[in-house]
């Protein structure tokens, strides 16, 4: 299956094709390791209709190139293979069980006289490896957070199990991989905060201690406004990839009912009572409703060590969204149900109202909004802490930026130029296209910038990003 | 701030092969400091008369894989073509021969200490080398390596054509692979795979354009006709019978790869000399000449003295870099005159050149280079040598080379920026560049090289190509670096780490000022032809 988004280029016939999957396959070169039985090694593909010897010789091209590579170094094995088609990405996400995604280089296709066929050329520096490296951890992260690891899934049914579970979960995972919006904020994987004061934080986490006094079956809790993190009881990796799901899964399939109004269809019964405007976004939809289930979505954290299985129930009122984590030993009844709502729903309505005050106020003090001269990404790596001016819009399907896509690839090859040596650097180049870009890497954060004044020279561009530090990032020091 | 502003005027990618030579109309708008308005062929360092080089005008052009048939064949090649080509024919056991005949060119077997042939390829020691080269034919049999033995990688090498012929029975290309910490890079030159392993941070297209050298490097000694016909006849022959004893000119070429600042920028680096002297030593060399005579290059150790072409014959820098590394490898010419069969690829592939080969005096530095259509041309050579020492030796110019040669380079601190501790300038349109001797903190071979290393990340970002930049600054702990693309030139600067923006903005303009009062003596002006 080929996810081709032909985009007409104005003027000419020329069709630009942007980089898309080509396959995605899990091996485990100890299984069937005897001749003729290679075909065991390989515990899903897609797309599955690949004719079995062609799978069975893609695994082994993977297999080769990475037992090559060891003969350089024994415990650094490749990471990824540049063709003139496309790229391999390997990752080998537990002990011999390798991941590989194929991703084809963007193409441009252009028609020949005489019915030839057309000739198609291969833009083979497009993809930064760095940032498909990153979405492949991140599949593997994804479905580790909804099935546990490979091994325990062995463990509990053997190979069949894990096929079985390899092929649900990515059968519609990959569909929603869109390989032609990814940039550097993949690389980071990070998780935007919510600015709040130091009182409103207070009430929050206050809320959240009684909630989880009240309710003491809640092991972990998670509190986000308007998409940004404000409060997580989880591990960071562990929040990192829950807060991936909640942004851009979960979240966008259960915003338009709010955004629709109070009498349309689309908006769901709101329990009967206008007391409060929490409800559930996972479990049931309606608690009167007699039929409802009780079910929630399991997730898997902590496998390193203590390997937890929890209950996910987010719950949401207006902006603000808090996640429960409950041990998924026990069963979860509607009493609960009705026992949390009652409990959470107002309390949650009335905070979430104090948070959009307090918002508004801080969006006064500091201006009405002007579009400014730059625009800038930020990811701190001790908390993850991520900010984008440049992403209008991040969602599953499109990640909207701001900025021409030769940008946001100059600030990829920046970032590999910060991650290649660990000291703090800068570093500020010039486009063809006259933007200025500024990379600052200091201690475990990193701020890339993107300036569009064009007459500007080395020390202005310097001015203005040390402006740009003090309102934006007065606490934090940057290599000058 | 004028540096940056790049003249809006100029088209970018102006040059093609052939045209470089600066428009007439431009000689006279050299001004005192070349930033504003500054024109390609005005730049600094740009000559005068005409360009000496066929060269690249840019980095993509050279890493473009371009065949035989597409490359930019100089005007008049037919007649020399022709020769060549029949040469070719004839060459069966020739290169045997001919090194018989005259046994003092013979490339010594030497082996200098430091080639590690001896070196266990499954140790440590070997892993842990910066840069693995290995060449192979298409049967997958060793040719080169440059740490270890062939023999003792053959299996490796059958791993690494085993490799590139799976992709390619998909229809597909091998390029590169990528793990922590270092990179595979592989070409495909029929008859050749070449494959690089480095720990470099240099792009895959740097990595790339290496192995091209070294490829051509391979067919510079035999021609690619002869090694296509001796795949054709026997596919799994052993090229090293053939390449016995050329080993060190691959080793030698390998280090100025990691060294010299003129591979990285296509570009060759001349001794500083008054423009007089310059001047009468072209001219005497000029007045030397002979029918078959096409390039006559005066070598200081590894810098230009003068360069005298054939007109309308026109020499590729790589092919110049290419005798530069034969000079430099061997000392065999020192004991007398050579001659040696060349083949300058990027000029023709197919035949060879002849070369005659000697240092003016037994101890000097300076190394005369002819080279000739024409293999029965020694004694004519011959003559040409003696004729131009004779010339030269009657006038107080041979006097001020010799003097020149004992400061073949210059200090940093002569252009009199406190916190600039080297540079790198190249004139495009010359293709010539200058750059001051390496101060204390990288005369260590493995600073230079990590120097050479850094210059090399900053080329390679400049010049990426499809997001190419105007200007890099990096600023790290150990230094600070800025490099400046023009459509006239490339500038490539380290500063002391103390160094602010303000005081690199200011550099550059010193710098370029400082190029331009001296350019008479860093850059070859006038060049001359027969």
């Amino acid at each position: 299956m080929l996810m081709i988004s032909p985009r007409m280029a104005s003027g000419t016939q020329e069709k630009q094709y942007t980089p898309s999957l080509l396959s995605f396959f899990l091996y485990n070169p100890s299984f069937g390791s005897r001749e003729g039985e290679e075909e065991k090694k390989i515990l899903f593909y897609h797309p599955s209709e690949v004719e079995k010897n062609e799978k069975i010789r893609n695994v082994g091209l993977c297999e080769a190139i990475v037992q090559f590579t060891r003969t350089f170094c024994p415990t650094k094995p490749a990471k990824s293979l540049h063709t003139q088609k496309n790229r391999q990405f390997f990752f080998e996400a537990e002990d011999s069980f390798w991941i590989v995604m194929v991703v084809r280089n963007p193409m441009v296709e252009k028609p020949n006289k005489d019915g030839r066929p057309p000739t198609i050329e291969y833009q083979e520096e497009e993809i930064l490896d760095t940032v498909y490296g990153a979405v492949l951890r991140e599949c593997y992260s994804m479905y580790k957070l909804f099935n546990g690891t490979f091994g325990r899934a062995m463990e509990a049914g053997g190979v069949e199990l894990l096929m079985q579970k390899l092929d649900k979960f990515f059968y519609r995972y990959l569909q929603t991989l869109h390989l032609q919006s990814c940039d550097l904020l993949d690389v980071f994987g990070g998780i935007a905060f919510f600015p709040l004061d130091k009182m409103t934080y207070l009430k929050i986490q206050s809320f959240v201690n009684r909630v989880e006094e009240s309710l003491s079956l809640i092991k972990y809790t998670a509190f986000l406004y308007n998409d940004q993190l404000i409060w997580s009881g989880l591990e960071q990796d562990d929040m990192r990839i829950l807060y991936k799901y909640l942004t851009t899964s979960l979240f966008p399939r259960h915003s338009e009912p709010e955004l629709a109004g109070r009498d349309s269809p689309l908006r769901p019964e709101v329990a009967g009572n206008l007391l409060h405007y929490g409800r559930f976004l996972t479990g049931p939809a309606n608690l009167k409703d007699p039929e409802a289930k009780f079910r929630f979505p399991r997730i898997f954290v902590n496998t390193e060590d203590s390997y937890e299985e929890l209950h996910l129930i987010v719950y949401k009122a207006m902006s603000a969204a808090v996640c429960f984590m409950i041990s998924a030993s026990v069963e979860l009844t509607r009493e609960f149900c009705e026992q949390l709502d009652g409990l959470v729903g107002p309390q949650l309505t009335l905070l979430a109202s104090d948070i959009c005050e307090q918002y508004n106020v801080n969006r006064r003090i500091s201006g009405p909004d002007k579009e400014p001269q730059f625009k800038f990404i930020y990811f701190n790596h001790m908390n993850l802490a991520e900010k984008s001016t440049i992403h209008m819009r991040k969602t599953a399907s499109v990640s909207l930026t701001s900025v021409h896509p030769d940008l946001m690839k100059i600030l990829g090859d920046i970032n590999c130029d910060f991650a290649r040596v660990d000291e703090d650097e800068e570093i500020i180049v010039k486009a063809m296209t006259d933007y200025w870009v500024v990379g600052k890497k200091s201690d475990q954060r990193e701020l890339y910038v993107i300036l569009n004044q064009k007459n500007a020279n080395l020390i202005e561009v310097n001015e203005e990003v040390k402006r740009l530090c003090a309102t934006q990032f007065n606490n934090i020091f940057f290599l000058d | 701030m004028a540096v940056y502003v790049h003249n809006k005027g100029i088209p970018w990618e102006v040059q093609q092969n052939g045209t470089l030579a600066p428009v007439d109309h431009l000689r006279n708008e050299r001004s005192e400091s070349p930033t504003p308005g500054l024109v390609v062929g005005t730049e600094p360092g740009a000559g005068q008369e005409s360009a000496m080089f066929v060269h690249a005008q840019s980095f993509e052009d050279l890493t473009a894989d371009s065949e035989p048939t597409t490359e930019p064949e100089p005007e008049g090649e037919t007649v020399l073509g022709e020769s060549a080509e029949e040469e070719a024919l004839c060459l069966g056991a020739e290169q045997e021969t001919q090194e018989e005949q005259q046994p003092e060119v013979e490339v010594e077997e030497e082996r200098p200490e430091n080639r590690s042939k001896e070196e266990d390829v499954c140790s440590e020691v070997w892993r842990s080398h910066r840069k693995h080269v290995f060449v192979l034919s298409e049967a997958g049999k060793p040719i080169y390596t440059r740490y270890g033995t062939e023999e003792a990688l053959s299996s490796t090498m059958g791993v690494m054509m085993a490799l590139v012929s799976v992709v390619e029975a998909d229809k597909n290309i091998i390029r590169s692979i990528h793990a922590d910490g270092y990179k595979v890079v592989f070409l495909r030159k029929t008859p050749l795979v070449l494959v690089g392993v480095s720990q470099t941070c240099q792009s895959d297209r740097e990595l790339t354009r290496e192995l091209q050298y070294i490829y051509y490097q391979i067919v510079s000694l035999l021609t690619l006709t002869q090694l296509n016909h001796i795949f054709q006849h026997k596919q799994n022959y052993d090229l090293r019978r053939l390449l016995a004893g050329s080993e060190h000119l691959t080793d030698n070429l390998l280090r100025l790869l990691d060294r010299d600042p003129g591979l990285l920028l296509s570009a060759v680096t001349c001794l500083p000399l008054a423009s007089s002297t310059r001047d009468l030593v072209s001219s005497s060399l000029q007045a030397a000449k002979a029918k078959s005579l096409v390039f006559s290059i005066l070598l200081a150790g590894d810098r230009l003295v003068t360069l005298v072409r054939k007109k309308d014959q026109y020499l590729h820098h790589m092919d110049l870099h290419l005798l530069f590394n034969l000079v430099g490898s061997s000392s065999s010419f020192r004991e007398g005159e050579g001659w040696t069969p060349i083949c300058l690829p990027k000029f023709n592939t197919a035949g060879f050149f002849h070369a005659h080969i000697s240092y003016l005096e037994p101890a000097s530095d300076l190394c005369l280079i002819l080279v000739s259509t024409d293999r029965e041309d020694f004694f004519n050579l011959s003559d040409c040598k003696r004729r131009f020492l004779e010339r030269l030796s009657r006038r107080t110019a041979y006097q001020s080379l010799k003097e020149a040669l004992k400061c073949p380079s210059y200090s940093v601190t002569q252009v009199g920026i406190p916190e600039l501790r080297h540079f790198l300038y190249k004139s495009k349109s010359s293709g010539l560049y200058t750059s001051p001797e390496l101060p204390l903190p990288y005369q260590s071979l493995e600073e230079q090289e990590r120097l050479m290393g850094l210059y090399q990340y900053l080329h390679s970002r400049l010049h990426q190509p499809t997001r190419p930049l105007r200007s890099i600054y990096r600023c790290g702990e150990t230094e600070n670096l800025l490099a400046w693309v023009t459509s006239g030139f490339e500038l490539y600067l380290c500063f002391s780490p103390l160094g602010t923006k303000a005081m690199a903005v200011a550099a550059v303009n010193k710098l370029l000022k400082w190029i331009r009062r001296e350019e008479d003596r860093l850059f070859i002006l006038s060049p001359m032809t027969y």
